[in-house]
């Protein structure tokens, strides 16, 4: 049992009592207990993040798009083993260009255990908007507020608990390039992805009377249809948008799938 | 034998043919009035495109509650009256139209043909707009070109990529699949009294002039209008802040429908572009001008209405210039500093 | 019950796109800015800024040098110079000793090795004449200036300094309908073309990335600088006086250069205009904060990612490559070898351009890699002027250490100051390595953009020295 782990300093000084567990693997995932997938902006340190976590070594450039192909990895932490999916860097998951296709479709339909959420910490602002629909998304997830060195460096203070508070799900302040915070991550990553923190997202709140009603008006009608379809305002929001795969996925009803994986993973 | 032949050939023939030789193939591939060029055009002129233009123009009056009779199909399709008449006959004998008095009007089947026309060519402009570089005012033709010859599939693998859109690029509702349409909204601008107001939802893009000219005026849908007098029949109205004055056959060409709940802005934007080094402003909105990808791009970067921005830094050459928007600098050239519009708050522009 | 399903999930359909109709053209928009404006209020809460802002007013500090009027581009091309002169002078050393070790040392090794265990002739020949040989001098000439070219550029990369590159560089590329990376792509064109495509993947612009993918070629590579050398010292420093040769020839080699920049822009310019017209088009140039580079990482990514990612490509190119040049060497029907037949037969033809059949026939079998042009030239030199006493024996491609040597060979072959010239201008334009054109299948997974990247090139350079030598002729004649 590791301690409850929502740490506000990120531990630079305090023992590193889990590198023992931490038996870093490469990419022979046979057996796999938790899948997670980490998303971001570009040019957030998340493959340095991932890098991190899984032991591989991808190239990260200070370069907005680096990532190009989606890397997988692995590691085994608390006798747990965990595959990662490191997902293209992207801005927005709204529109229709193939990497944020990819990684919206990863999150809704692959069902990761937790989805880690990469952010700047010096532009905070235009990261939560990744940040927020992801929440529309997936209910089990964790932010690794990354580059909190550079943030310290332009005196930007952020607090940590209000921010975890708004979102509803742990936030893990870190600096990936000098492998601060990768243990508090890895704590949060363990308790979201066993369900001992019970993550209560952020749902969108700004949106027009109007468009609340046609969401509300169809996320019923998909209701009836889906009784156990977790995150059902998402989907309507997307039926709204034309996104095809949803499209499909009502007509094929393989949207009806996406609960029973959920809840076999609770189980 | 051909080695002596060339050896033989002196150097000023030689570039003459060269020369020659080059030619002909810029012409063969000269855009618009190259070889290829012309075979496409004769490949155009055939029945069933002219057949499926006039279903098109039929449908449109009908959905606009129009007449229309055989000149104006012979006027709409600029082809003889002969033409237009043999053009009926077999429409009439397709079983397309039916014919009251000098009325004509769709049947059943000719409706759901021409809807699944205009659906194909509504995506297409859709796709032309938001996908590629093509000018503005060459959508329609262009679309017209190729909504002719391509697959059903092919267009709903095209609409499908796109997230099915249901709008075209100058507001008009696309056709669902299955031959649905909205009841048509809103009134022409000409027949709007003064104080009223509302958002364009409309701009039709024939004829073309025309269109050009409303465009060239910065008029597009979504733009939200208050009509500030009539004068002679002529139309005076605010839009985005700047006063313009439309005649009545211009202003026929632009639908509006009413909005109860927004007050019209009255305040003018200024451009991004207008920024200088070190001011402040806050961003109103981008100009639906910008589209696709440029538009999707500049959106994730942050410019969206109410966030902060001020002109960080210019490129040693001048023209893109460094914004820094929610802690980020970020290149913008002119052009699109252009397309996004600004409110500078004189208490804010002090750095 | 099924078709009740069905049924009824087609309504949830067709009520959506019911309701899309009524929210408007702007509910794209709208969507976005409820989700920025939750984003806006989270993060005034949560983030303080305290004070001036310290990291950044020193960026933005060294961002009004960089990107000044004034000092902007001096800036930009001392920097470029310093890596471009590291790259020459550090990799000549290396270079040399690895050839010294892979072909004047293991090679004869080899040989002796296959002589030895009494290897038939043609077997040795093919592989170690060939294939070996083949893959040894594209490992001696390309690993070294790679190996120091990459790091140097990734590092400038890391700590920032690119994007402001680009940043400067915009209204040029602007012009030509091209986008500001473009130039990064091209610098990066100037270590190697299959690196500077692979690039092209920051441009994030459906027709911009095309525009740098098909005209990096005209960056002159790594592989192409020695060729340029040579051929400008033997055929153009040998026109002015001995004294002045050296600076004579070298700015004969930088004008190919600046041509290659110039055919950049206006085939840039002219894509834009054309193909490439209907392609998609946006800008966005992020302008990152500087950022200390990890220098060891730094290094140790770009060798892995870059240097030998590239090189293993080049040499299993080469290989098959150095078997094709020793057999058209050997293969003999009629009492001639495969490659004086063509030589023969293409030697007018080539005439024409102001070229010989020598050349078309070495730029053919050595498509692997431009590093391997010029010993097939003298190869294919010798073997089709019947000298004998230079070289290897039959087929096997090599180099000399003197280059009055060379110009010996070259001027038996007829070689004269027009074909120097033309080699050059070819050199420069004509079809990338097969390395690259593979990495430009890979980038743009279309066969249309990979043929014309392929195929535009070595059209412009057969136009651009056919007017060359017509005009040649005509003021000579």
């Amino acid at each position: 049992m590791t301690t409850p782990k929502n740490n506000l300093n990120n531990c630079a000084t305090c023992p590193v009592h889990n590198k023992e567990n931490l038996i870093k693997l490469g990419l022979s995932l046979d057996e796999i207990d938790y899948v997670i997938t980490m998303a971001g902006n570009p040019n957030t340190g998340k493959s340095t993040v991932f890098n991190n976590l899984t032991g591989l070594r991808q190239h990260t450039g200070n370069w907005p798009g680096k990532t190009v192909t989606r890397a997988e990895g692995g590691f085994i932490y608390n006798e747990k083993r965990y595959k990662v999916v490191d997902l293209p860097g992207t801005y927005s998951l709204l529109s229709t260009s193939t990497d944020e296709e990819v990684a919206r479709n990863f999150i809704l339909f692959g069902q990761p255990d937790v989805t880690v959420i990469v952010v700047d910490a010096t532009r905070l602002e235009r990261n939560l908007n990744l940040a927020l629909q992801i929440l529309e998304i997936t209910d089990r997830a964790v932010l690794c507020l990354n580059l909190m060195d550079e943030a310290r460096r332009n005196q930007i203070e952020i607090d940590v608990r209000e921010l975890s508070k708004e979102l509803g799900i742990p936030v893990i302040p870190a600096s990936a390039r000098r492998k601060v915070g990768m243990n508090e991550l890895l704590a949060a990553i363990e308790e979201v992805a066993s369900g001992k923190y019970v993550c209560r997202p952020h749902k969108i709140k700004s949106r027009s009377a109007k468009l609340n009603h046609a969401i509300s008006n169809l996320s019923a009608k998909l209701a009836k249809h889906f009784p156990k379809l977790p995150n059902l305002n998402w989907v309507a929001l997307r039926l709204l948008e034309g996104d095809n795969s949803i499209i499909e996925a009502v007509q094929s009803g393989e949207l009806g799938s996406i609960n029973a994986q959920t809840e076999t993973a609770q189980a | 034998m051909i080695k002596f032949i060339i050896l033989s050939i002196p150097p000023g023939s030689m570039i003459v043919a060269g020369f020659a030789v080059l030619g002909i193939i810029f012409w063969i591939f000269w855009p618009k009035r190259g070889l290829l060029a012309l075979l496409q055009k004769i490949k155009m002129n055939n029945e069933r495109v002219q057949l499926e233009d006039a279903l098109k123009y039929l449908f449109d009056c009908e959905y606009n509650s129009n007449m229309c009779n055989m000149n104006s199909i012979a006027g709409n399709l600029n082809i003889s009256d002969d033409k237009a008449g043999q053009l009926i006959e077999r429409l009439l004998s397709m079983g397309l139209i039916t014919m009251d008095n000098q009325n004509i009007s769709l049947t059943d089947t000719g409706k759901s043909y021409s809807l699944r026309v205009i659906r194909v060519h509504r995506i297409w402009e859709r796709y032309l707009a938001d996908e590629t570089s093509i000018a503005q005012a060459d959508w329609h033709n262009e679309a017209d070109r190729i909504e002719h010859f391509v697959t059903r599939e092919d267009t709903e693998k095209l609409a499908a990529q796109m997230g099915n859109p249901v709008f075209d690029p100058h507001g008009d509702p696309i056709p669902s699949i299955d031959g649905d349409l909205p009841e048509p909204k809103g009134k022409l601008l000409n027949h709007m009294k003064e104080g009223e107001s509302g958002q364009i939802i409309h701009i039709e893009d024939e004829p073309r002039s025309i269109y050009e000219q409303l465009v060239a005026q910065g008029l597009y849908p979504g733009m939200p209008v208050f009509v500030t007098g009539v004068d002679n029949g002529k139309i005076i109205f605010a839009a985005n802040g700047d006063e313009c004055i439309l005649t009545p056959l211009f202003a026929a060409q632009i639908t509006v429908e009413a909005l109860s709940d927004k007050t019209p802005v009255s305040a003018k934007h200024e451009l991004l572009s207008s920024l200088e080094l070190g001011e402040r402003a806050e961003i109103a909105g981008i100009s639906p001008n910008c589209r696709g990808q440029q538009r999707r791009r500049l959106m994730d970067l942050g410019v969206v209405p109410g966030s902060m921005v001020s002109a960080e830094m210019k490129s040693a050459s001048g023209d893109p210039v460094g914004y820094r928007v929610m802690g980020t600098t970020i290149g913008i050239r002119k052009q699109q500093a252009d397309l996004i519009f600004i409110h500078k708050n004189n208490d804010d522009t002090k750095k | 019950m099924n078709k009740n399903e069905l049924q009824e999930r087609n309504e949830i359909l067709s009520e959506a796109n019911k309701a899309r109709w009524d929210l408007g053209v702007n509910f794209h928009d709208t969507v976005i800015e409820a989700i920025y404006e939750d984003a806006s209020r989270i993060a005034r809460k949560t983030v303080k800024q305290q004070g001036e802002k310290a990291a950044y007013s020193l960026d933005l500090k060294i961002d009004k040098i960089v990107t000044s009027r004034w000092l902007g581009f001096p800036l930009m091309f001392l920097m470029l110079a310093v890596v471009f002169w590291l790259t020459v002078a550090g990799a000549n050393y290396p270079s040399g000793l690895l050839a010294s070790f892979l072909i004047d040392y293991m090679h004869p090794i080899l040989k002796q090795a296959a002589a030895s265990i009494n290897m038939p002739w043609w077997l040795d020949g093919v592989l170690i004449d060939g294939a070996y040989l083949a893959m040894a001098w594209v490992i001696a000439v390309m690993l070294p200036p790679m190996a120091i070219f990459f790091p140097l550029f990734t590092l400038l990369e890391d700590l920032g300094y690119l994007p402001r590159v680009a940043f400067n560089m915009d209204s040029m590329f602007r012009r030509a309908g091209a986008h500001g990376k473009q130039a990064l792509t091209m610098s990066m064109g100037f270590g190697c073309n299959a690196a500077g495509v692979i690039a092209a993947r920051v441009i994030d612009s459906p027709r911009e990335r095309l525009i740098a993918i098909i005209t990096n070629n005209f960056s002159l590579c790594n592989g192409r600088w020695p060729t340029q050398i040579l051929i400008a010292t033997i055929f153009i420093g040998s026109l002015v006086p001995a004294g002045i040769a050296g600076f004579v020839s070298a700015g004969a080699v930088v004008g190919i250069a600046i041509l290659g920049i110039f055919f950049s822009l206006v085939v840039s310019w002219g894509l834009s205009k054309s193909v490439l017209k209907g392609e998609a088009s946006a800008f966005s140039l992020e302008l990152p904060p500087y950022r200390p580079p990890r220098i060891l990482q730094t290094i140790y990514t770009s060798l892995i990612d870059r240097t030998v990612f590239v090189l293993w490509r080049a040499i299993v190119f080469a290989i098959p490559a150095g078997v094709v040049i020793w057999l058209v060497a050997n293969i003999h029907i009629a009492d001639l070898s495969l490659a004086e037949h063509f030589i023969q037969w293409s030697g007018p033809f080539a005439l024409v351009f102001g070229l010989n059949g020598v050349i078309l026939l070495a730029y053919i079998i050595a498509i692997p890699a431009n590093e391997i042009v010029i010993p097939t030239v003298l190869m294919l030199t010798v073997l089709s002027t019947g000298t004998h006493g230079m070289g290897e024996g039959t087929g096997v491609i090599f180099e000399l250490d003197s280059v009055g040597d060379t110009a010996n060979i070259l001027h038996a072959g007829g070689w004269t100051l027009l074909t120097g010239i033309n080699l050059m201008l070819f050199s420069l334009l004509h079809n990338p390595c097969s390395t690259t054109i593979y990495t430009i299948y890979k980038e743009t997974r279309s066969v249309k953009w990979t043929m014309v990247s392929t195929f535009l090139p070595i059209v412009l350079g057969f136009i651009v020295t056919f007017f060359t030598t017509q005009i040649w002729y005509l003021w000579f004649s």
